[in-house]
């Protein structure tokens, strides 16, 4: 009995192990890992990506976002919003 | 003192009807405006017409330009001024484009995107076509049959071709 409950708790290990390197987290964000300098406003493909469906920035929880960078894309999405590419709300 | 001049992005919000009535005139008036802020334009182009996110103004549709302008940096609110009161532009943001490079200058528009995919589609339509005829050349000449079936091929070519200008 000893030994089996042995063998089961460690091909619980070797799961959890392997569960592990198949899903690791990203440890950058998307414009990070991109290298991206500057937002652009015009980027509406990116941005819109951004956004709930009722327009609303997603926060940096959601987003992955690094804090640097969520600053960026909301400059950039307050740009698009008052030029009228982007919508307040909807 | 001499003020330094700088590189800056200009987009400018137009009525997409006056726009499309009279767009030379509208990019007459936007030059005036640059030329007496001595703005010096290195491009200006049509970057978009979409319908607008909300109403401005009680229009639905804009049309958008992109400008890239040199300028010295104390002229910018006297453009950002004249603009705003200009009746013919609804809405327009000046940026500083220091990270700007040529390229980025160049880069297609939204519209000219669109452009390219219709000529491309139709390219392809003309390939297509230019490919079922020689085909059935060939076999025309295989078969012995000779001109008749040709022709017919002709024909149906036309006929597709007036579609397609139809379309």
């Amino acid at each position: 009995m000893r030994s089996q409950g042995f063998k089961k708790s460690k091909t619980n290990t070797n799961r959890r192990k392997k569960r592990k390197d198949n899903v690791r987290e990203q440890n950058q964000c998307r414009f990070c890992r991109s290298k991206t300098k500057y937002v652009d406003y015009k980027d509406l493909e990116v941005l819109s990506k951004l956004l709930t469906h009722r327009g609303k920035i997603f926060s940096r929880k959601r987003s992955g976002n690094c804090a640097g960078c969520q600053r960026k894309v909301q400059l950039a999405i307050k740009r698009a919003r008052f030029i009228g590419l982007l919508p307040f709300t909807s | 003192m001499e003020t330094v001049k700088r590189l800056y992005e200009a987009m400018i919000l137009v009525d997409s009807g006056e726009a499309a009535a009279d767009w030379e005139g509208i990019n007459e008036h936007i030059k005036k405006i640059f030329d007496r802020g001595e703005a010096e334009i290195l491009s200006m182009r049509k970057w978009d017409d979409r319908p607008l996110a909300y109403e401005i103004e009680g229009k639905k549709r804009g049309t958008y330009i992109l400008v890239y302008f040199n300028s010295p940096s104390g002229s910018i609110s006297a453009i950002e001024r004249d603009m705003q009161l200009s009746e013919r532009i609804v809405r327009i943001i000046i940026l500083r484009g220091d990270h700007i490079t040529k390229e980025d200058m160049e880069k297609d528009t939204p519209v000219m995107m669109v452009d390219k995919q219709v000529q491309a589609q139709v390219q392809a339509k003309a390939d297509a076509q230019a490919e079922a005829k020689a085909q059935a050349k060939l076999q025309a000449e295989k078969d012995g049959i000779g001109q008749i079936d040709i022709d017919e091929i002709e024909e149906e070519n036309e006929e597709t071709d007036t579609e397609i200008q139809e379309d």
